[in-house]
């Protein structure tokens, strides 16, 4: 056994060596006009070789290691606890929820326009995780084209206000309603595709989006993408210093107050609240629905349902167009947020991190999607010192945390109902 | 009713700018935003080690009316989302002057935010002409547009009477809006454009292209777009004995094409602003630069170096750090800068910014075509 | 005439580029023949065999090695050696403990890798687009004088030539040998097969090692044709070879071969008679179109629902 982990930890340490030593020791540098091989600082190569001396260490004492993690979960006192009953869970996530909302109604008004600007980013994650979730979470459809949706509801908002002059608020349910569209025209054909072919395809469609929008340059403008996008009115009173259309007055003018550039963003992020809080209700509500369970009994096992005379296609469909509609939602909330929108903003590596979001959170569960919307959208911004690791770190933390506790931080809990033990 | 609008904005920017500095009373505060990370990084480190630079020196300079310049830097990664959320960290942080953004479609959403916040923005990089038509007060840029680059190269090459010439662009703001300069430009001087046509930025294989060009047997080739396409299509091209001559914009006048396109970047024109680094009157700078181990031949090096000695004369005209004041003493005062004299005219850009035409060789250096 | 020697010279084009996706579609295949999953880091990995071929390229031009055998032999072994302990360290790391889990569990754990290798090599070498040496040069040409003139460069007959002798290893490999065999009884019933003492753990390292040396064999080429290399070339390459190995049905290598070489053909038809911005239109379409009316790809066995 000894014997046989000294060989296995020198071969890891080889690898770590050879996988480590080329990319980060030797830089290929340009001078002047031809490429030259530069060797790392001293440093770097000494790291080099102490990750390999870590990992032959680790590899050697794997087993001992191992035996001390796995003793460490026994000091956390909530270990052994059984599972907490229903009605109390019901209870705490109401609590939270609760809370959650009260905590973001007094938000903008303690804090920073910076913070209360990134606040409106985290809402419309959420909305575009809670109505992902819907899809991978509940229904079990792997997308990973679900950007598309999101930039159709933006391109709605922009191309209707810039050819017609409509308002964010007549914009908002054609956004919407037009992403639904577009989910169930694509989810016809596709849907009867299995898993992973589901996945391309989706992939493929969200980058043929992509692609268009910046191909029709003569609708949609291209690369230059769509600017001069309006803000939101509440009640035909406009948030800008100066009023932009004909009709309308200004919100500090109308109540005698001083302009500031806090109010727009503030008002921006109320709005980016109720329908956050919308599209939680909405969802919420789905999920007790027959056709919630019918989503989930799809997932589980998709046999078995059909067997129980659920039809596949008219399930599934559901489930893509309504996470289809909450996309448009986000879409429209993001182009009156930036005021400008270009097909960079909706890339694949968008896709993948609304879906990071819903798998972190947990699948199916809401609260669980809230925070790993929140942690994700924040915890980059409170490590910009470390903002060239950003990315890197972003990575790891997916591998890590599918491979140390893959059912996200919160996982999802069906609601049951309990038989009472005679007796 | 302006000048009510004008006290209102400086009281509250004043008032942010208190309470966000608090003991700073005696700073200049100037942001400096771009991208620090992500695929332009590269541009990015220009723009900061220019700006960096300037404020190093006018500080040793005793500063502007006394008070001390401090850099506040932010990273945009030249992601449109990421700039607005760094405009609003400026307005939050009281920063009354931004040298930045890099890229125009984060320039764009991001001059929204300083137009109505009140806060000065020069971009040393974004050529986009949209961003300066939109009559905003305090936007304003020491970098020519493209609309002014394109009609140099469209006439440059109409000037060579070919019988057939072709556009690619790489569906870029960038690329894009210079091509269709250059294309409207010769079709102004009666030329015939065999293509005009995209390529996918980040594409690798150009085979196709090239077919294509040697097929529809074009004399030039005019690329707007950056230097890693064009070195690749530069290179299959010499690869399929395609015969013509390219040309493209100040993008492309990198030592990095050198490296991909090897021999095949000889004779390649391009259109770039007239090299600052080489100028007599700025060796000083230039030297300053290199004892730093920095190389001050990048296209933005010098304009960001500008954009932030702009700032500071425009304070100390306006004899007030209020972005308001310094942007009207801007638009009418004439300043002596690294990239030569500027005037602003009112919608931001500089009255004459003047592009020239260079052929490239495979050395990497560059000769003045006449 | 000149329009037929367009078509064909199009067609050359199409065939180079389908076959390097055909041998990136390899590891795709394999890996999801075997064990289920999606690779979504393959395509950096086949960016990291790339780098590892320039840097020991420059390498041994700085040790003042002239000779061109030895600098492609050295500079592929590197690049095969690296990228393959690369791929076995990948699969230990993210995939082994993971595997058996909810099928979204390893498709995210590997777009998380995939994030994470690129900005890994991004770190460590700079985002900068780095120039390829071209060492194998020229061609012949045929057509007449006037008009266009088709061309067939030697990196071009390099590239066939060591496609058609990779695919025909494999092939053989995969048929013959133990490994091999024991491979197509992993991909069978892995439970089964693990039940009659095959190591199946030891196969399943064995197919992301062989992916991991045809994505290095890819990356060399690749970069000797077209000319450059950047951290996030993988990503994109890796996708289109991923479509190649669903359109000709994933799971099947001569799939993979023939996805790859419909691919590479489409794209440079479209770029040849169409317009180059859209050619991943087409080439994702093309694969929306083919799944619609062969849900399982091209040579892709139907598969039966268990129940």
């Amino acid at each position: 056994m000894a014997a046989h982990n000294l060989k296995h930890a020198l071969f890891c340490a080889i690898i770590t060596i050879i996988i480590a030593y080329p990319i980060l020791g030797l830089n290929l540098v340009a001078q002047g006009t031809s490429v030259a091989l530069e060797g790392a600082t001293t440093a770097t190569v000494i790291n080099v070789f102490l990750a390999a001396v870590a990992v032959f260490l680790f590899q050697l004492f794997r087993d001992s290691i191992m035996g001390v993690f796995g003793k460490v979960p026994n000091l956390n006192p909530m270990a052994k606890r059984g599972p907490i009953s229903q009605e109390r869970r019901l209870l705490m996530e109401r609590v939270f929820f609760v809370a959650i909302i009260l905590l973001a109604l007094v938000w903008p008004f303690i804090v920073s326009r910076g913070a209360v600007d990134l606040a409106t980013l985290v809402l419309i994650y959420i909305m575009l995780a809670l109505g992902l979730n819907v899809v991978v979470g509940l229904a079990g459809l792997l997308d990973l084209g679900y950007v598309a949706f999101y930039a159709v509801g933006a391109y709605t908002f922009a191309l209707l206000s810039q050819y017609f002059g409509i308002s964010f608020w007549l914009a908002l349910p054609i956004g919407a309603l037009l992403a639904a569209l577009f989910g169930f025209v694509l989810g016809f054909p596709v849907l009867r595709l299995r898993g992973d072919y589901l996945a391309i395809v989706t992939l493929g469609f969200g980058e043929i989006i992509r692609i268009l929008l910046n191909n029709w340059t003569t609708l949609t403008g291209g690369p230059n993408g769509i600017g001069g996008i309006p803000d939101p009115t509440l009640f035909g009173m406009e948030f800008g210093r100066r009023v932009k259309e004909e009709g309308n007055v200004s919100f500090h003018e109308t109540f005698g107050i001083a302009y500031s550039g806090e109010h727009k963003v503030i008002f921006l992020y109320l709005i980016a609240l109720v329908l956050a809080v919308f599209t939680l209700l909405v969802i919420r509500r789905f999920m007790r629905m027959p056709v919630g369970r019918a989503w989930e009994a799809l997932r589980e096992d998709e046999i078995a349902a059909r067997s129980l005379g659920m039809s596949r296609t008219a399930v599934k469909l559901s489930a893509f167009t309504i996470g289809a509609f909450f996309a448009g939602f986000a879409g429209t909330v993001f182009a009156s947020k930036q005021g400008f929108i270009s097909p960079e903003s909706f890339v694949f590596l968008e896709s993948a991190i609304i879906l990071a979001i819903v798998v972190l959170g947990g699948m199916g569960s809401q609260v669980g999607v809230i925070l790993a919307a929140i942690a994700v959208t924040i915890l980059p911004e409170l490590a910009r010192e470390f903002s060239e690791y950003r990315m890197l770190i972003f990575g790891a933390a997916m591998v890590l945390m599918m491979v140390w506790r893959p059912q996200g931080l919160l996982p999802m809990r069906r609601i049951q109902i309990e038989l009472k033990e005679q007796g | 009713m302006r000048t009510s609008v004008k006290k209102l904005a400086t009281a509250v920017s004043t008032s942010v700018a208190l309470m966000a500095a608090g003991q700073a009373a005696a700073e200049i505060q100037i942001g400096i935003a771009g991208p620090m990370t992500g695929p332009v990084a590269q541009y990015g480190d220009m723009q900061f080690s220019g700006a960096r630079m300037a404020i190093e020196q006018i500080n040793a300079n005793g500063g502007v009316m006394g008070e001390e310049l401090v850099a506040v830097e932010y990273d945009d990664v030249c992601d449109p989302k990421q700039a607005v959320t760094v405009a609003n960290s400026l307005v939050n942080d009281g920063v009354g002057f931004v040298v930045g953004h890099l890229c125009s479609s984060s320039t764009q959403p991001a001059s929204d935010i300083y137009e109505d916040e009140g806060i000065l923005m020069v971009t040393p990089a974004s050529t986009s002409p949209e961003i300066t038509e939109r009559g905003y007060e305090l936007v304003f840029r020491t970098i020519g547009l493209d609309s002014m680059q394109g009609p140099v190269a469209g006439n440059y090459i109409a000037s060579q009477n070919p019988e057939r010439v072709a556009i690619v662009h790489d569906k870029q703001q960038y690329g894009e809006g210079i091509a269709t300069a250059v294309r409207d430009t010769l079709k102004d001087q009666g030329v015939e454009i065999a293509m005009f046509e995209g390529i996918t930025a980040g594409d690798k294989d150009f085979s196709s292209l090239v077919t294509k060009l040697k097929q529809a047997d074009v004399d030039y080739v005019y690329y707007g777009g950056y230097h890693p396409e064009l070195g690749l299509i530069l290179r299959q091209a010499r690869q399929a004995d395609l015969d013509a001559k390219f040309m493209g914009p100040e993008g492309v006048g990198n030592k990095d094409i050198n490296t991909i396109a090897g021999e095949a970047a000889e004779g390649l024109l391009v259109t770039l602003p007239p090299a600052f680094d080489q100028k007599a009157e700025n060796q000083e700078l230039v030297k300053a630069f290199q004892d730093k181990g920095e190389d001050p031949s990048g296209p933005f090096v010098l304009t960001s170096y500008t954009a932030v000695q702009l700032i500071a004369n425009g304070i100390e005209q306006a004899e007030s750090t209020d972005p308001f004041e310094v942007a009207q003493a801007l638009r009418s005062g004439t300043f002596q800068t690294p990239i030569g004299t500027v005037e602003y005219d009112e919608a931001g850009d500089m009255k004459s910014f003047e592009f020239v035409v260079y052929e490239w060789h495979s050395d990497g250096s560059k000769t003045p075509v006449n | 005439m000149q329009d037929l020697l367009y078509f064909s010279q199009q067609l050359i084009n199409g065939l180079t580029i389908g076959s390097t996706y055909a041998l990136i579609a390899i590891g795709y295949t394999m890996v999801y023949g075997i064990i289920g999953m999606i690779n979504f880091a393959h395509g950096e990995i086949y960016m990291i065999g790339a780098y590892t071929a320039l840097i020991a390229i420059t390498g041994l031009a700085s040790l003042g090695v002239a000779w061109l055998p030895v600098i492609l032999i050295v500079a592929l072994i590197c690049a095969m050696l690296v990228s393959s302990s690369m791929g076995w360290a990948v699969e230990r790391v993210a995939y082994r403990p993971v595997r058996g889990r909810h099928r979204l569990i390893p498709l995210i754990s590997a777009i998380g890798m995939s994030i994470f290798l690129q900005n890994y090599v991004h770190l460590a070498q700079g985002s900068r687009n780095i120039g390829f040496p071209a060492l194998i040069e020229g061609g012949f040409n045929f057509g007449s004088g006037d008009g266009f003139q088709m061309s067939l460069s030697y990196m071009q007959i390099t590239i066939f030539i060591t496609t058609l002798i990779c695919m025909t290893a494999l092939s053989l490999f995969i048929a013959r040998s133990r490994t091999g065999r024991a491979c197509r009884a992993v991909s069978q019933d892995l439970g089964m097969a693990n039940l009659l003492g095959i190591d199946t753990n030891r196969i399943i390292s064995a197919t992301f090692v062989i992916g991991a040396a045809l994505a290095a064999v890819a990356g060399l080429l690749l970069g000797m044709y077209y000319g450059s290399v950047d951290p996030l070339f993988g990503f994109i390459a890796g996708l289109k070879a991923f479509t190649a190995a669903v359109l000709g049905g994933i799971g099947s290598i001569p799939g993979a071969m023939l996805g790859g070489l419909i691919l590479g053909v489409a794209e440079s038809m479209t770029s040849g008679y169409l317009s180059g911005e859209y050619k991943d239109v087409i080439s994702f379409s093309l694969l929306i179109l083919i799944l619609l009316f062969k849900p399982t790809g091209l040579l892709g066995k139907p598969e039966v629902e268990k129940i």
